[in-house]
């Protein structure tokens, strides 16, 4: 599926005791939502080490975006609580949250259709001079020199994948798989610590997920964490470094990607479904 | 003849404010997408304020700039009530207020003086008697006004690859904007109160439209698009997708009360039914005539829509024999199926861009 360069790294035993004797980038206990009753995510509990990419899998309906809903707080949870780079913020609104640092996609990709693909990148930089109303009137050289910087910085991530030929386009216009790439670029755009990504390459043709996946290591090899949701196992498998797997709302099993496959309760919690 | 110039003067301020109304509801509906139908509660905050305190002696400017002030304060209180919740809420609630704001100055008579209307209240520039050289400096801001305008209007005709269907509105409105101008400057050399309450609604839209069209062209312009398009998107980038909602609310909102304040100059008489629900329909007709999103296209539709108003004005009654009150909702009718029409051949609007509409979510 993705290139041998991209196999994990390290050896499980090495990820395990990393995850335990170093601070987590994020971390996540006792988080539960139900929706009316029925309980989505259920005393669920993640860590997310720094550098690393971690997986999170579960059968449809597991609670998996729920759980991203969560973490980001376009949900609040109705217990637990989340640590990220060292700070509760469950407190936090959503946008706060991106602003310190984590930004999440979507499962169906959201991009703003009626915007050039650019200009969705342009949204992604953070502490613009320009978001101000009044500094828009009275700053007017600073904002458009921020502008052009961050012209040129989008237009290099565009380049990196690929994307650049269709900036002026509207990302309308893009195809589904290049909606999930410009999701994550626009996300890198914000220069986050960790990227939450759900499903990046359900419904994407198989050479853009290679694509989407080298993308990935490459930056993580920049020393950008990810946690993503995948169905695609063989994504998982080739990217992550760990691995959780959620089934009803709760913790089934944790592990490198190694031992989640040879995990007898994940089999039965995937083939039993 | 006289009587002509002194309509085409009222025609160019109607047109004016009007303008400024609608840009305050294209920033809130076309660019950030808060569906507001009860825009005319923030022109009766203007109108009213506007006149109120200058009565009491509050020199006019200030006046109106309180007016202006006390609007946005007005979508402050709204926006903070309703912009948390869904969509439809804001929509509800802006026609409730509209009306309770009339029924308030209607009937709070210790105040407003209710159904009497507001009489007799100082009005700008009406002692100002211009020499020679004054006349000359209006004229030619009138004349570099009239300028940009067209320049305008044809560079946003050309930017749509010039159809043939554009053309004939550009030539029309071109046509009209020359005819107004002409009347404008002849009026400002006979100086009258009218002439110069022309000038100052001109002056004050074009520096409302420059300030928003730089804005909408700023990262604070993109977050508002990118509301309207997708609220969560903004979100999840960092962007406080409340607060950018309250800014355009009541920004829109302090200009619809800037509109206001030349209402009641141009009606030198308030009363609580200049402030019907109707005069937000006239802004959603002129922002949808010309554009949703599109400045420009909001001016336009201004133009449109009052050179619509006059010609009916005029001409229907030689023609269908109806008495006034029937007439006048003969008028709306007929605008509602220009409405219809517009949807069917052109639905973004006469400079909305038509690629958007084909594009998937
Ligand atoms: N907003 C909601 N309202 C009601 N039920 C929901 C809502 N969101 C998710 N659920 C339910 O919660 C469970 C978990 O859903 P989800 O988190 O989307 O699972 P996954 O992403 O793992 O497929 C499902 O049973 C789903 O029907
Ligand atoms: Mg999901």
């Amino acid at each position: 599926m993705v290139d041998d360069s991209v196999k994990q790294p390290e050896s499980g035993m090495e990820q395990k005791e990393q995850s335990s004797s170093t601070p987590s980038l994020l971390s996540a206990e006792k988080l539960c939502k139900s929706f009316g009753g029925i309980a989505a995510v259920d005393n669920a509990q993640i860590f997310v080490p720094q550098g690393n990419i971690t997986g999170l899998i579960g059968p449809n309906g597991a609670g998996k975006t729920t759980l991203f809903n969560l973490l980001s707080n376009f949900l609040r949870p109705d217990k637990g609580q989340v640590i990220f780079d060292g700070e509760p913020i469950q407190h936090l609104q959503p946008h706060q949250i991106a602003q310190q640092g984590m930004v999440r996609t979507f499962q169906v990709a959201r991009v703003l259709s009626r915007l050039s693909v650019m200009e969705n990148m342009l949204l992604g930089a953070q502490k613009q001079t320009g978001e101000n109303l009044l500094r828009v009137w009275f700053r007017h050289r600073q904002v458009a020199q921020e502008e052009r910087r961050n012209k040129e910085q989008a237009m290099s991530i565009l380049e990196s994948v690929g994307l650049a030929p269709q900036a002026d386009e509207y990302a309308g216009a893009l195809s589904g798989g290049q909606r999930k790439l410009l999701e994550i670029a626009r996300a890198m755009m914000t220069r986050p610590k960790l990227i939450l990504l759900d499903e990046p390459a359900a419904g994407v043709n198989p050479t853009l997920v290679n694509q989407i996946c080298e993308h990935i290591v490459s930056w993580n090899r920049e020393g950008m964490s990810f946690l993503v949701v995948e169905h695609n196992m063989d994504v998982i498998m080739s990217l992550c470094h760990s691995v959780w797997v959620l089934a009803e709302g709760k913790n089934l099993a944790h592990g490198t990607p190694a031992e989640i496959q040879t995990n007898s309760q994940v089999l039965e919690a995937y083939l039993g479904n | 003849m006289a009587d002509y110039a002194g309509y085409l003067v009222y025609l160019t301020i109607s047109t004016g404010l009007f303008g400024l109304f609608a840009l305050g509801l294209n920033l809130q509906w076309g660019f950030t997408g808060l569906i507001n139908f009860g825009h005319v509660a923030f022109m009766t905050v203007g109108a009213y304020a506007t006149v109120l305190l200058s009565s009491q002696g509050v020199p006019i400017i200030i006046a109106a700039m309180a007016g202006a002030v006390l609007a946005a304060l007005l979508g402050l209180l709204i926006g903070t009530s309703t912009l948390r919740l869904r969509e439809d809420y804001l929509a509800i609630v802006t026609i409730g207020v509209s009306e309770f704001l009339r029924l308030v100055v209607q009937n709070e008579e210790w105040l407003t003086q209710g159904s009497f209307g507001v009489q007799s209240f100082p009005l700008p520039l009406v002692q100002f008697s211009p020499n020679p050289f004054g006349k000359g400096v209006m004229i030619a801001i009138l004349t570099l006004i009239a300028a940009l305008a067209g320049w305008r209007l044809w560079r946003g005709i050309f930017q749509q690859g010039k159809p043939i269907d554009l053309l004939v509105w550009g030539v029309a409105a071109t046509t009209l904007g020359l005819l107004l101008y002409l009347s404008g400057a002849v009026a400002l050399l006979n100086y009258t109160y009218k002439a110069g309450l022309m000038l100052l609604v001109l002056i004050a839209l074009a520096l409302v439209y420059g300030g928003l069209e730089s804005l909408v062209r700023s990262p604070w312009g993109r977050v508002l698009k990118a509301i309207r398009e997708d609220e969560q998107v903004p979100l999840a980038l960092g962007k406080d997708v409340f607060w950018y909602k309250l800014q355009a609310f009541m920004l829109g909102g302090a200009i619809a009360g800037i509109a206001g304040a030349f209402y009641a100059w141009q009606l030198t008489t308030v009363y609580p039914t200049n402030f019907e629900p109707l005069i937000s329909f006239y802004a959603w007709t002129i922002v949808l005539l010309g554009g949703a999103g599109n400045n420009a296209g909001t001016l336009l539709g201004a133009v449109i829509f009052w050179a619509y108003d006059s010609l009916t004005r005029f001409v229907l009654p030689q023609f269908v024999p109806l008495d006034d009150a029937r007439l006048g909702a003969f008028r709306i009718m007929i605008i509602g199926l220009i409405l219809m029409v517009l949807m069917v051949w052109r639905p973004q609007g006469i400079l909305g861009r038509k690629e958007e509409l084909t594009l998937g979510r």
